[in-house]
Parts: C-alpha cells; structure tokens; sequence
C-alpha cells in the first residue's frame, strides 16, 4: 500500500480552479437534489403526479444503468430493454414458479440477467462498435418474438400479471409513495456505482476505451475484460430497475417491455443530459421522462410521439453528440473565456487524421 | 534486467493485406539495452512491423519472441504488460481526458481490487507528476488532451507510456511534425531513458536524429530487412542506398 | 417432412432469400464504403412498400410502376442523406454516431407512416394476387416469383455497376482504401453520397417487390431491420457476395424450420447465426480485413 504522506502527494486534483468553492457548490447541490427527492411525495398534489413521478425515477435509474456501459466504454446499446424487460419477466416469474419473497426475486433476476449478459457480451464486445450496436438491437427484438410465442412459460402476447409485494391494505396513493423511495434508492445505489467507477482505475481504463481503444490496449488496458465488466454491471443495475418497475405496475406485456422505444428513451436521456457525467442521466430522465408523460396525456398513444422522439435524437447526434447540458456549459464558458483562443485546434487535427486515415 | 537476454526479435514475420505482402518473411533481433532504429523507405512495412510486434495486428506467419519468450499473437495489453510500450504514428493521446488523467490510464495492475482502487490516489498521482515534468508539460495537468499543441501532445504520449514502466519502448516517428527544439529535448529523453536501461525500437524518418541517437540501425525494404548494423556501416550499404534513392 | 413440402419449403426460401439478399447487399455497401450501419435501411423499405401500395390505390396502375417514380427518388434522398447528414457527424465517432442518427430517421420514418397512413394494415390486391404455377409439384405464387425476379435482377445490375463501371471501381477503391483512393483522384466524398443513393434504391425495389406479397404496417421495418443485420454480420461486414450467400442459406433455413417450429420460432435462426459467428468467427464468414475492425 503506497503511503499517502508521501512527499509527492498531493490532494486530488479537482478541475476548478477553486476547489473549495466548487465543492461547495457541488454538495449544496447535492443536499439540494436529495431534499426533492424526499419531499416530492409530500408535495405532490394528487396520485397521479406521484405515479408521474415514480415513472420518471424509473427512466432515470434505466438511464443511469445504460450510461454504466454507454457513457464510459461509448458503446452505444440501443436495446438495452432487453435488460429491464429480462429483469421485469424474472422478478415476475421467479414469484409465480419458485414462491419466492418479491424483494429476493427481483436480486436474484438481476443476477440472472447479469448472468444472460455475460455470452452476449462475449458475442458481441470483441470486435468494434458495429457488432455491438447490431447485437443489441437484435436482442431485443428476438426477445420480443420469443416472449410473445412462448405462452407455457412466460403468458405469451396475452401478458403476465405481477404479484404486488405490499398487501392490498396498501392503498394506492401509499403503493406510490413507497416505490417512489424504493425507486430513489436505487437509483442512488446506481449513481454511486457509477462514481465509484469512474474514480477507479478501471475507470480511467474505461474511459480510455471511449477516447481511443487501440491506444488503451497499447498502455496495458485490458479492453475486452473491462468492457464486459462495464456491460455486465449495467446490465444488472438495468435489470434491478426493470424489475421494480414490474413489481409497481403489476403488470408485464411484451410489446412494451421488449420496446426499442424504450431503450431509445435510454439513449436519448443519457445523450441529451451528458454521458460524462453522473447526473446528466438523470437530468434527461426528468427532461425527457416528463415530456414524455405530457405528450402522452395530451395527445394519447399517436405515432407522433415517434416523430418527435426520432426528430429529436436526430437533433442531438447531428448537433450536439456531448449532449445538451454540455453543449450549452461549453457554450457559455467560450463565451466567457474568448480571449483565450488556443492557436491549434488538437482535436480538429485528430479529426482531419482520422479522416485522412479512413 | 541483465543484457544477456534477447529483446525483440522476429522469425519469419509475414502479414498481408488483400494480395500486399506489408511484411515478408522479416527476421530481425534488436539489441538490447541499446536505442535500436528502423528505417526504410514509406511503404517498406515500418508500421505494420510495429504493429505485429504489439498485437495490434496478427501476424500470417512467424514468430514474436520478447525477453526469449514467444509473445506471437499475444493481445495487446499482455505486451504491454510483457514490458513493451510503444508511441503512435502521428501520435495519439486521450482527446477528452485531461493531461493527467491520460498518463494515469496505463496504471492497470492484476486483480479486481487493484482495479477497483481510486486512480487518483496519491502514489500514481505523484509519480504522474513526476513524469509529466521530467517531459516539461506539468504545468498542463488540468487541460484537456485536446486543448494542448502537437508537440505538447507528443511528450504527453510519452509520458503515459513510461508511466507503465516499460522495459522497452517503442516509438513511431517521434519526431515527426515537431520542431527542432523539440526533437533535440526528445532526443535528450530517449539518451536519459536509455541511460537508465531501457531499450529503444525507433522508427524515424529523420536521418540525422536516427544517426545520431542509434547504436544499431536496422533497414527495412519492401516488407523485410535488407541491411543492419552501426549507423556508420548502415550508411554506406550499396542496398540501403538503391532502396532510398532508387539508383 | 414428406418430400414435396420439402421441395415447397426449399423454393419460399430461395425465393425470399433472393429479397433478402437485394436488401443486406444494399446495407453492407452502406457499411464497406462509409463504415455506417444504416439502420433505417429497413423504414425505408417499408416506405417503399407504402408508396407502392398508395400508387396503386390511387392510380390503379400496377404497383411496379412505382419504381420508374421510388427508385430515382430514393437515389437522390440517399445522396442527399449521406452528403448533408452522415458526413456532418465526427469521423472519429462515425460508426455509433450514424446508428444512432438513421435509428432516429427510421423512428421518424415509422411515426409518419403511421400518422399519414394510421396503423392500419395495408395490402395491395391485384388481378394475379391469388394465382400462382406450378412446376414439379411445387406451387408458387406468381407475386413471389415476381418479388425475386426483380431481387435478381437488381442484384446482378448491382454487381454488374460495381464490377464493370468506373464509378463501381472508384467506389471500390474508396471501400478498400480511401485514402489510396483520394491519392489517385477518386472524389471519395462524392463516391460515399452516391454509394448510398445506390443503397438506398435497393431498398426502393425490395419495397415495392415487398408490397406485391405482404401486408404491411408501420412497424414492420423492425422485423426485417433485425434478420438484415444479422446476414451482414454472418456473411462478413461490407462483403456483398458475402450477403448475398448468407441471406440465400439463412432464407433457405428459416424457411425450412418453419415447417416444424412454425413462424415465430423458425425467424429466430437470423439471431441463433448471429450469435454463433460473433462467438466463433467475429470477422463473419465471406468478410475481408475490414470486418475485423467492427
């Protein structure tokens, strides 16, 4: 163990200039954000802005698991339904066929789907983006085939009533309340991981996969197990997520659990609020959980809802692939700092490399 | 580390692309403990050697030994882990990460918990540090990768490989599209680094650095080797003349 | 399997391995020349078949008509696609970027087939929608024969345009090398957009060939966009014979379980051959040095 007295040592570097006041600001924020979380119940003004509210936890936990993979590795998994669709359907069944207790069911169906992760991942992590992209559409949809024809076991297109883990003197209004917390931890045991990460070696390791995997291979970084560790977690913490939502709603229907609409929301909230940092996820998850809920209440279950998701993905890709929020920070700390235009652009000359070298 | 064992050495390394044979049949053994060059003409397999040697691409045939052990077909984190770190043609670094976030990448010990332990712990963050000043460019701790010049860029690639303390380095044009200035603090580094025992496997275009700085020259043609040895008798090897200027 | 239900079963799966593989030839050459995995390549198709079918409705004409209008049409929408959207993105990040982007287009493709058009499935009907000959005891249905005549024959015109034009081999050369390419004067930028006009005018004639033979719905691009991938990935990214090869034996396959495990179960063959060449031979199985990287 290396000692931390060392002469060399130093504290830990922190990007401001000012650290203190930056960790300030960075608590306070933090203090500020667990208070809403805990209030909202309280202040929420009837049921159903609760059950908005549980919904949109749900995205943010989904978002923040994709991100585990997706914003350190930059795999892009557009199926990512399959792990909370999984999660949901064992949680589910392992209740009805074993008898076991709800909260047991939905740990050990988030094992078995990290479990279910780990041949996907081997088929698929070897090789470049492409395969992996591919594979995680098509997990998604042969799920969605075989759940919907595999009547004996899983209830078929008919779907699959959940056990609910609170008895029925549970009212309503309280069964929200109660997964609305359930679902903040959570998400919070999810955020955490996912800062534990990226201080770690394996996620400097991870990190530099995103940048340039041969040249992460090249200083000694095991790109192959750390993908697969990274695919693995999120595919456990998506499956968690995707489990607890079963147990809330009650209800499973293949349509809708093997969506690619949903593993797109996955994406676009992660992209739209930063997949580099820890709270971008889930500050999508409120943006687009909430226009979601609004667009559906509004205009009902039209196909416009694909327009807009689509336009809108398409939007952030061409526009700004680092997402919104840093899109916009990026933005005004230009503007700020004008006067310190550097004289090469470094990465406009990578990007001239890498085209040249296409 | 005693000189008598081999460094990097290949048997009949043979890789083509389509119907291009890049490497044909190359043996070659660079000397160890000494700054190894590898020249030849664009086109003559320099990269593509590199590349084999490193597990970046799978050798068609031949062997890879390093140290007298086979490392053919090995992946590209087990060499490196082997003791061999190489630079980049046109040099590549982390382009979001930050300068110190980039040397502490090659930090990747065994086991799950040493993987799970902080990287900004105070060890590898001092001994970061130390090396991004032994390359001149720790005032640029904080920036982006991206944000800082070429040449910044090339002393920062270098310190990130020496950060996982290989026993041999192997660079790829250090000093291409870099100034004067810098090739002669590049050149005073790789004299340094060689001082303390490390070996050097350099390709380099620019002629006066390679006879400058190398003990043994090796001269790549057309995918093998077709000359080697000191600068001196390299130089004036009728073969080596007719690959480089045709006559 | 008696015999003749084998021999029926043998020919659907040629013949709906000849559609697959106009369509998986279309989507490897958007991934040899421009490393993009076009993943609305499907929506288009199935727009194709909308246009097929609204052309028919309204003119009364024969649905094959619509080509002379979808297949210059779709050329220039996929010229247009690659010159001012595909080539906006970062090359650095171009693969996952480009996913995501034609991922959005085909979600924007499905939802406006659906507001225009409603969810309602659709089907043309001809005078020769019912007939079909019969050659040794096999029965088949002219629309099918005619769907794979028209693969056929714009998969030779393909082959033929790659092989034996000047554009083929720029196109060629910008695939295997675009670097060497630009060096030798080939306008690479200019090859990529109509490379995937090409493409996309496959997925024009799958459409249409499609319309004859399929009810169709907004949300069917999704069951065609998940077998196509899986053939380009088995017959080796950005090979065409090797899409064409795939799609020919995993059509015949498919076709041939359907038998025995019925629809669902027998498309799942696409998926099983996915994963088994990513777990023995990544590369897949006709591809070159190219698929290596992805």
């Amino acid at each position: 163990m290396p000692n931390a007295s060392s002469p060399t040592a130093a504290p830990a570097p922190t990007r401001s200039g000012r650290p203190t006041a930056a960790r300030v600001a960075r608590i306070a924020g933090l203090l500020a954000l667990v208070a809403v979380v805990l209030l909202f119940p309280s202040l929420a003004p009837d049921p159903f802005i609760l059950s908005v509210g549980v919904v949109i936890l749900s995205y943010a936990v989904l978002a923040t698991s994709w991100n585990l993979v997706g914003g350190f590795t930059g795999y892009i998994s557009l199926g990512h339904a399959a792990y909370s669709g999984l999660g949901g359907y064992a949680t589910a069944l392992l209740i009805l066929r074993t008898g076991l207790d709800p909260w047991l069911a939905l740990i050990a169906g988030g094992l078995i789907v990290a479990l279910i992760a780990i041949p996907v991942g081997i088929a698929s992590l070897r090789v470049r983006g492409a395969s992996f992209v591919i594979v995680s559409i098509a997990l998604v949809l042969i799920l969605q085939l075989t759940f919907q024809s595999w009547h004996d076991f899983t209830g078929g297109s008919g779907g699959l009533r959940v056990p609910r883990p609170f008895g029925t003197e549970v009212l309503r209004p309280e069964q929200h309340e109660r997964f609305f917390y359930l679902h903040a931890v959570l998400l919070a045991l999810a955020l955490l991981t996912w800062w534990a990460i990226e201080r770690s070696r394996l996620g400097a390791g991870l990190k530099a996969i995103r940048e340039d995997e041969d040249k992460a291979q090249a200083l000694g970084v095991p790109t192959f197990a750390y993908k697969l560790t990274a695919l693995v977690t999120s595919a456990f913490f998506t499956a968690l997520g995707g489990g607890l939502y079963a147990l809330w709603f009650g209800y499973l229907d293949p349509i809708f659990q093997f969506s690619i609409l949903v593993g797109t929301y996955m994406v676009l909230m992660s992209l739209l609020g930063g997949v580099r940092s820890l709270f971008g996820p889930l500050l999508g998850a409120v943006v687009v959980g909430y226009a979601v809920e609004v667009f559906k209440s509004q205009y009902g279950d039209t196909q416009l809802h694909l327009v807009a998701t689509g336009v809108l993905l398409g939007l952030v890709v061409l526009f700004m692939p680092d997402g919104v929020i840093p899109a916009l920070t990026s933005f005004v700390n230009r503007r700020r700092r004008a006067a310190s235009i550097r004289e090469v652009s470094a990465e406009e000359l990578a990007n001239q490399r890498e085209e040249a070298a296409r | 580390m005693t000189g008598s064992q081999g460094s990097v050495a290949t048997q009949d390394l043979t890789k083509s692309f389509g119907g291009v044979r890049a490497i044909d049949g190359a043996s070659v053994a660079f000397k160890e403990g000494e700054i190894n060059a590898l020249i030849g003409p664009n086109g003559s397999g320099k990269t593509t050697f590199f590349n084999c040697v490193t597990g970046m691409i799978r050798p068609d045939a031949g062997t890879v030994t390093y140290q007298d052990r086979d490392v053919t077909g090995l992946p590209p984190h087990r060499i490196a882990r082997s003791g061999i770190g190489r630079s980049f043609q046109l040099c590549r670094v982390f382009p979001r990460l930050t300068v110190l976030e980039n040397v502490l990448v090659a930090v990747q010990p065994h086991g799950l918990l040493q993987r799970l332990r902080g990287s900004r712990n105070a060890a590898d963050v001092g001994r970061a540090r130390e090396l991004l000043a032994r390359v001149g460019i720790d005032h640029l701790e904080h920036a982006e990768a991206r944000d800082i010049s070429y040449g910044q860029q090339k002393l920062l690639e270098l310190a990130g490989v020496l950060m996982g303390d290989p026993h041999t380095i192997m660079l790829d044009e250090p000093a291409g599209g870099v100034n004067p200035a810098l090739v002669e603090r590049i050149a005073d580094l790789v004299r340094e680094l060689n001082a303390e025992g490390r070996t050097f496997i350099i390709v380099e275009h620019n002629m006066e650095l390679v006879m400058g700085l190398s003990d043994h020259v090796v001269v790549f043609d057309r995918g093998r080797p077709i000359a080697q040895g000191t600068p001196a008798v390299v130089q004036d090897d009728p073969l080596v003349l007719e690959a480089y200027l045709g006559v | 399997m008696t015999g003749a239900l084998f021999a029926q079963s043998l020919v659907l799966g040629v013949l709906l391995g000849g559609l697959y593989a106009l369509l998986a030839a279309g989507l490897t050459l958007y991934f040899g020349v421009m490393r993009v995995v076009m993943i609305a390549h499907s929506a288009f198709l199935i727009l194709a078949a909308y246009l097929a079918w609204y052309f028919h409705e309204t003119s009364g004409l024969d649905p094959l008509l619509s080509l002379v209008i979808t297949v210059p049409l779709f050329f220039v929408v996929g010229y247009g696609m690659q010159r001012f959207l595909v080539s906006r993105l970062r090359p650095i990040s171009l693969t996952t970027m480009s996913v995501l982007l034609t991922f959005a287009i085909a979600l924007t493709i499905e939802g406006l087939l659906g507001f225009v058009w409603t969810g309602t499935q659709r089907r043309v009907q001809l005078g020769y929608s019912g007939t079909s000959i019969e050659v040794a005891g096999v029965s088949i249905a002219v629309v099918k024969l005619i769907a794979f005549a028209l693969a056929a024959i714009s998969l030779g015109a393909l082959f033929v345009i790659l092989r034996k034009t000047s554009f083929g081999r720029a196109l060629r050369a910008t695939t295997q090398h675009p670097e060497a390419a630009r060096l030798v004067g080939i306008d690479t930028d200019r090859v990529a957009g109509l490379g995937f006009g090409l493409g996309l005018a496959t997925a024009a004639i799958g459409g249409t060939a499609l319309a004859l033979d399929y009810t169709i719905y907004p949300s069917l691009h999704w069951h065609w966009i998940g077998p196509l991938m899986a053939i380009i990935v088995v017959g080796g990214l950005g090979s065409i014979p090797g899409a064409a090869i795939a799609a020919l034996l995993l059509g015949v396959a498919a076709s041939l379980l359907q038998v025995p495990l019925g629809t669902t179960w027998a498309q799942t063959v696409f998926y099983l051959a996915l994963f088994v060449t990513l777990m023995i031979r990544p590369q897949g199985f006709f591809g070159g040095r190219l698929a290596q990287r992805f």
